[in-house]
């Protein structure tokens, strides 16, 4: 700290006066504000600034003396010495003792002393106010600064937050929930007219590579696949998302026609058509898409979603590496199925199920021989279904096994309360490849049989010819064990698949049921030659291997004749009798219920 | 736990600051009102408390200067608040100008209060951190840009080690441990020796406005923080009686004093 010359006072006796006052003014103050200085220091500092006021007091200017007294205050407050009580103890120790420790005598030294209390004072309370409202400005810029900062992380980590919520992680491109997003975008204000396409692309065996491979190179696959189809959307404007599992999606806005749909799809599948080189090996991927393109103002983002989705298991059933494009007709009988399969476990659990019969008839005597059981589905609402409309469904879902046994035992029941008829019939029922191929039927059949008390002779099974000719040891074993049981089986539709005569000589069959296409001709006016030839052919070889011949479709007389002319045993058709309840065909089973149908 | 990992604790300005209390307890403009109302209340049940802050205050600056004197040029202070008037940087850059002080301080408005007063001054700097993760403050690398840890260095515990529950030992060890022969450690506490019922209920106020929890120890438990340290004379005694200056005594004799204070020199 330098002295300023003008504080310096002249005369040793003033010295010694002001360096008095100077200890007694840091007394007086000492503690009553904080400070970084020490007691040598304050005391020091205030020696100085007591000079300054002692230089003025000697000075003839009364303002000068409330200029420097002015000064003084400000420079207290810039050394700390800023509290309300200093200022009081600083008052008070120069009202009390400035005068008469710096000796000075005069008539307006009063005069000059409240000058030098006022300027004081003033420059005190000035400097501090200032300092005040500094302090309050760094103090608010500190705050708005970490305000900022705070919001600023909040948006950041909202962003981020966004930015996964909204992505996949492995291969960083936008995922469901963003689709859904664009979608409903696209959906909320169409255009008039405007279109859009979807491909929905699902790789095909990936499963096999994840299990065959494991997860992480399943993964990495992925990754692969996802940067080929970034090249195919790169500069399209189309967008890509992965949406879900080894599913992924484009949407192409503003699309013309659903060629221009179809043509993303072309390319995505020409983009996989190379193997995709994961951890150093090539894997080859193909890919399935569905492929849905419409106008935007008349769909919503809903059934478009689930069009490629329907259309993408279209393209999987077609037989994968392809892409199908949806129709709505085709998808109206998918939702039809689906319905119906979706009914069919309660349906079976409520009864709704039911046998008619219809006749077969033995050409021979006219006589109801035996009769085959059909199965009819009394639906609440779409009323009675026939095999053709719910057997495939029943097949794809596998209830057929558990359908076709209840059918079975409902048969084998009625063929049993048959047993007193005059007539007694056989009853013949269909067997699908499902339930061939399920363990258990030959047990099955012959706890049914045991159970009705049933003659094994009285229930014939019908298989198709191509399940017949299923040369699988499984399949043979257990055609072999049903006739074994004494149930005689019949191919039914003969002629319509392939049959190896070889191989059917070794079948344990009992019964060919030709087509009915080959004997419809036959009931006009002049037969077609070839049909006719045919079905001799087939009869003289069933009647080679020792099997009775059924001709089925028999609808008139004409046709009637002709078939048991040409040898058949036994007829089927509308002619010989329609499907009906069993009350009604037990009424056929009396001599009085005879018919006369040559 | 409930707050955001994104959001920087004690940004709330509506609730009151140890580091801005500490202010106005000083003397200074550098808080708001929340802080001056609960400081108003403990002062009705300690009228003197700005006497005995100002005798805390006035330890540190004893101690430092006994530092600097000592060879110390290195500074590390922990629960700063906020270095308005007489604070570290300014005693110590005054006695040797080629002293460098890190403050550290948890809250956040402090430590950008802090950067706004040192802007300009690159020998002084501040960052956030938690007294209670010294590995996180001794890795910092705006701690080991600045200081030289290989060096002695003056660790300040001022007034902060009352607000820490749990096992001030080990963190005192940790910062003992990371510096060389020859630091310092400046410390000064609160003692639930002195005022017990005051101190109770300045406790309860402190609480129901704040939350700030105060951990307050008896004479013994503060000594056995600072195993691994050799005591400058006096040892551990008051505030105001460490060191005093003037030695004849201050103008202010401090009644029933409740602040502990000593220097250690790592052994």
């Amino acid at each position: 700290m330098t002295q300023d010359p003008r504080d310096t006072p002249y005369e040793p006796a003033e010295q010694a006066g002001l360096a008095t006052f100077a200890q007694a003014w840091a007394r007086a103050v000492v503690d009553t504000s904080y400070v970084s200085m020490t007691y040598a220091e304050i005391e020091k500092l205030l020696h100085q600034l007591a000079g300054r006021i002692a230089a003025a007091l000697r000075g003839p200017s009364p303002a000068a003396v409330s200029a420097a007294a002015y000064e003084v205050g400000t420079r207290l407050v810039a050394a700390d010495l800023d509290s309300p009580e200093t200022l009081g103890h600083t008052v008070a120790v120069i009202a009390d003792r400035l005068l008469s420790d710096l000796g000075l005598t005069g008539a307006d030294l009063g005069t000059r002393l409240s000058r030098v209390l006022e300027g004081l004072a003033t420059g005190y309370a000035r400097a501090r106010f200032g300092r005040t409202l500094d302090a309050q400005e760094t103090l608010r810029r500190a705050a708005t600064v970490v305000l900022e900062d705070a919001e600023h992380k909040l948006r950041e980590h909202e962003a981020r937050f966004r930015h996964q919520a909204t992505h996949d992680p492995l291969t960083g491109l936008p995922n469901r929930t963003l689709v859904g997003e664009w979608l409903d975008e696209v959906f909320a204000s169409p255009a008039p007219g405007a279109r859009i396409g979807l491909c929905l692309i699902d790789l095909d065996g990936f499963k096999a590579v994840n299990d065959s491979r494991g997860h992480d190179i399943g993964d990495q696959l992925l990754v692969g696949v996802a940067e080929r189809l970034r090249q195919v959307v790169a500069d399209s404007g189309h967008l890509l998302a992965r949406f879900g599992g080894d599913e992924f999606l484009i949407l192409a806005e503003g699309t013309t026609c659903p060629d221009d749909a179809a043509k993303v799809a072309d390319r995505a599948l020409a983009a996989l058509g190379d193997p995709v080189c994961v951890d150093g090996r090539r894997l080859s991927v193909s890919a399935s898409i569905g492929v849905v393109e419409g106008r935007v103002d008349t769909s919503n983002a809903r059934d478009l979603l689930r069009s490629a989705d329907i259309t993408l298991y279209w393209a999987k059933a077609d037989g994968k590496a392809r892409w199908a494009l949806f129709d709505p007709d085709r998808s109206a009988q998918d939702v039809a199925r689906y319905r119906l399969a979706a009914a069919m476990p309660a349906a079976i659990d409520r009864n709704e199920f039911r046998l008619d019969y219809q006749p077969l008839v033995d050409l021979a005597t006219e006589t109801v021989c035996g009769v085959e059981a059909l199965a009819r589905w009394h639906h609440p609402r779409h009323g009675t279904l026939t095999p053709k409309d719910f057997i495939d469904i029943a097949e794809d879902t596998g209830l057929i096994v558990p359908l076709g046994r209840r059918l079975l035992r409902q048969a084998c029941r009625q063929a049993a309360r048959w047993q007193q008829a005059p007539m007694p019939p056989f009853v013949s029922v269909n067997l699908s490849v499902r339930q061939i191929r399920s363990p258990g039927l030959v047990a099955d059949v012959a706890a049914i049989l045991d159970d009705n008390r049933l003659p094994p002779e009285r229930l014939h099974l019908e298989i198709t010819e191509s399940t017949a000719m299923g040369t699988d040891p499984e399949t043979v074993a257990t055609l072999r064990g049903l006739a074994d049981l004494g149930v005689r089986l019949a191919i039914d539709d003969f002629g319509t698949g392939y049959s190896s005569l070889a191989y059917l000589r070794t079948l344990p069959v009992h019964e060919l049921k030709l087509a009915a296409g080959f004997t419809w001709s036959l009931g006009l006016s002049t037969p077609a030659a070839d049909d006719e030839a045919i079905v001799a052919t087939l009869v003289s070889l069933g009647r080679t291997l020792g099997l009775t011949v059924v001709a089925e479709g028999i609808e008139s007389r004409t046709q009637a004749r002709r078939v048991r002319d040409l040898g058949c045993h036994v007829g089927q058709g509308w002619h010989l009798g329609l499907p009906q309840p069993p009350e009604r065909v037990t009424a056929l089973l009396t001599a009085a219920g005879r018919q006369r149908f040559l | 736990m409930g707050r955001p990992s994104w959001a920087p604790e004690g940004v709330d300005t509506d609730r009151p600051s140890l580091a801005r209390m500490h202010d106005y307890a000083l003397g200074g403009a550098h808080n708001f009102a929340v802080d001056r109302r609960l400081y108003e209340q403990l002062i009705s049940l300690m009228p003197d408390l700005a006497a005995h802050a100002r005798a805390d205050r006035a330890f540190m600056r004893r101690a430092l200067q006994f530092c600097v004197a000592a060879g110390v040029r290195q500074f590390l202070d922990l629960g700063s608040g906020i270095p308005t008037r007489g604070n570290v940087h300014e005693v110590v850059q005054r006695a040797a100008p080629d002293s460098r002080v890190m403050y550290v301080d948890i809250d956040p408005v402090a430590v950008a209060h802090s950067r706004e007063i040192l802007a300009g001054n690159d020998r002084a700097r501040v960052t956030q951190a938690d007294i209670r993760e010294p590995e996180r403050i001794l890795t910092h690398p705006d701690v080991c840009k600045l200081l030289d840890l290989d060096q002695p260095v003056a660790v300040l515990m001022v007034s902060v080690l009352h607000f820490v529950m749990e096992d001030p030992a080990g963190i005192v060890a940790a910062f003992r441990d990371a510096t060389a022969p020859g630091s310092y450690l400046v410390v000064s506490t609160i003692t639930s020796d002195a005022r017990q019922d005051r101190m109770a209920a300045g406790q309860e106020v402190v609480a129901q406005q704040g939350g700030l929890l105060t951990a307050l120890r008896s004479r013994a438990e503060v000594e056995r923080l600072l195993a691994g340290f050799d005591l400058v004379e006096p040892g551990l005694v008051w505030a105001h009686e460490w060191r005093p200056d003037p030695p004849e005594g201050s103008a202010a004799d401090l009644d029933q004093p409740f602040i502990l204070s000593c220097l250690g020199r790592r052994t």
